[in-house]
């Protein structure tokens, strides 16, 4: 075994939770060295490049980059070990890995478990010289970003939840559960909700494509409806389908064309 | 003729048709409605006004009709009317249980788990490093916890400066634990403080304003939070200089909330307006009716 002292980095964005995690590894590996602190991603990657430590203790939920990504960069260098605030999804992220974590906050008992199989780790790095399977690291940690960074957004693409509408000096930020339709006119979209209506450049067209089907449908040439403003459908006399919406006090024309969208069960 | 003729013809004839039973179907709600004594005084009229001009026979015919509809309709309309009160006490109901849920999710969504285990591990890491900060975040966490738990929250505190009280409490825990990236600013003046204003809607702006804007930003940033009446009307408004708003983000479940309370509480009369100033960031202002104080 090298005599050189085992080196360390912790990488948190809340300072008492470094100083928590530094007190607490000075308790249970007093031998330990923290080489470096963090209080970012991109620090984390920078510093981990630099002091090249044995040890990186990541948290996940940070600033400018996750740990998830600076693990990605730093673990063909250093053992990874993240700090997780209590989340029930990283837990069964974790639980299917070989990746070491830590609950936060940190216990001394637990922290404890996790440094002496560190050491053990360690130790046998330095006699039999072999990695320990980068690429499958490697293979985990891609794993975990999808299940963590990409949730809540299954593989559904991105659609519009705002819509931004120059109002003065400032945009105003117009969610699209406020929406009850959009129309066209002219030059521009009109964008009415409840109590207010906004001019916007965007056409139909752009709108159509950016929106989600599911949450907008199309009812005629000119007009776009939220289907949850939708109260009620239905004919005058020429034979026409007009739409009620909630909260608004007019009618919108269904053409022939969108009139499928209604036909009775 | 012509095809289009023809149409426009049939459209008359429609649109004259529909006018007339609509006329009819008003005289008819009328007749249903109107008490005897005015039927008979009604009558009377039409008596003398045909027999001054000596053609009796369409006065008979309205009294005859008049009276046969009366007859009729009575018991239609009767039923009509109450199967209106039912429906609107249906909706009374429907109504108040969506506030009892709003309510509930509003008390659900109060204290996260996350909050609560950070600050405590904070107060135990402080306990360790610096006693005096200790104290301090735990009497703010009391603070906190005081008008957040539904359990312990106080009557009257739904006033402006009870919700400012909390979210101050809140900054402080925050401020704590980001140090020099979180910055607070509050400009609410004092006269304002009786005014009512509905639970939590500040606490929710300011967490999503610090979640949302200023920790994913590296340097941080300023939760600056304001008050003021324009005409009828307060304004409350949580600016922060953070990351500004993603356009396909989720605006969440927090958001939802606080409108569909205000929608609840004050229909048309109040809002909850999002926009991004031209110098970045992001500004979410409650504009609801304002009073001095709470009514007794």
């Amino acid at each position: 075994m090298e005599d050189r002292p085992v080196t360390a980095l912790i990488a948190d964005d809340e300072a008492p939770m470094r100083d928590l995690l530094r007190s607490r590894l000075q308790q249970v590996w007093p031998d330990l060295q923290i080489v470096a602190e963090a209080a970012n991603g991109v620090e984390a990657v920078e510093l981990g490049e630099q002091f090249r430590p044995d040890i990186a203790f990541l948290d996940i939920r940070m600033p400018g980059m996750s740990g998830i990504e600076a693990a990605r960069r730093l673990y063909e260098r250093s053992h990874i070990v993240f700090a997780t605030a209590y989340d029930q999804y990283a837990l069964d992220a974790f639980e299917q890995g070989a990746l070491d974590y830590l609950l936060k906050p940190v216990s001394a008992e637990r922290l404890a478990t996790t440094c002496a199989r560190l050491q053990a780790r360690l130790r046998a790095r330095a006699t039999t010289a072999a990695e320990a399977a980068p690429q499958d690291i490697g293979q985990q940690l891609a794993k975990l970003t999808t299940l963590l960074e990409n949730r809540g957004k299954p593989e559904k693409p991105a659609y519009l939840r705002w819509i931004q509408a120059q109002v003065g000096s400032s945009l105003r930020m117009v969610s699209t559960r406020e929406i009850l339709f959009f129309q066209s006119d002219e030059k521009y979209t009109r964008v009415q909700t409840v109590g207010a209506e906004f001019l916007i450049r965007k056409t139909l067209k752009e709108l159509l494509d950016e929106l989600d089907p599911d949450e907008f449908w199309r009812i005629h040439r000119s007009t776009l409806v939220r289907v949850d403003a939708i109260a009620e459908v239905k004919r005058d006399l020429r034979g026409r389908q007009m739409l009620k919406v909630r909260g608004y006090p007019g009618e919108l024309e269904v053409s022939r064309n969108h009139s499928y969208l209604f036909q009775q069960m | 003729m012509s095809a289009s003729d023809i149409n426009r013809v049939l459209d008359f004839v429609r649109d004259a048709f529909s006018e007339a039973s609509k006329l009819w179907w008003r005289f008819f709600d009328w007749l249903a409605v109107v008490e005897w004594r005015q039927l008979f005084l009604t009558w009377l009229f039409v008596m003398i006004f045909f027999g001054m001009v000596h053609t009796p026979e369409p006065g008979v015919w309205y009294i005859f009709i008049s009276f046969a509809v009366k007859v009729l309709a009575g018991g239609k309309r009767k039923a009509e009317l109450m199967a209106r009160e039912a429906t609107m006490q249906a909706n009374v109901a429907t109504l108040e249980r969506r506030l009892m849920e709003a309510k509930m999710a509003a008390l659900q969504a109060q204290v996260e788990p996350h909050f609560l285990f950070n600050t405590l591990a904070l107060i135990g890491q402080l306990i360790e490093t610096d006693p005096k900060e200790a104290a301090r975040v735990h009497a703010h966490l009391i603070d906190y916890l005081r008008s957040t738990l539904p359990q312990m929250r106080q009557r009257g505190g739904a006033t402006l400066g009870k919700q400012v009280e909390l979210s101050r409490a809140y900054l402080a825990i925050m401020q704590a634990r980001m140090k020099e990236r979180l910055q607070v600013r509050f400009q609410v003046p004092d006269f304002l403080g009786s005014a009512p204003f509905p639970p939590m809607m500040l606490q929710t702006l300011i967490e999503n304003a610090i979640k949302h804007g200023l920790e994913p930003k590296i340097e941080g940033g300023t939760v600056a939070v304001r008050a003021h009446v324009v005409d009828a009307d307060l304004h409350v408004e949580v600016c922060d200089d953070g990351v500004g708003i993603d356009p396909h983000a989720d605006d969440g479940v927090g958001l939802a909330n606080i409108r569909e309370r205000l929608q609840l509480l004050y229909g048309a009369d109040a809002a909850l307006d999002i926009s991004t100033p031209p110098g970045g960031g992001a500004c979410a202002t409650i504009r609801l009716p304002y009073k001095m104080m709470e009514d007794a």
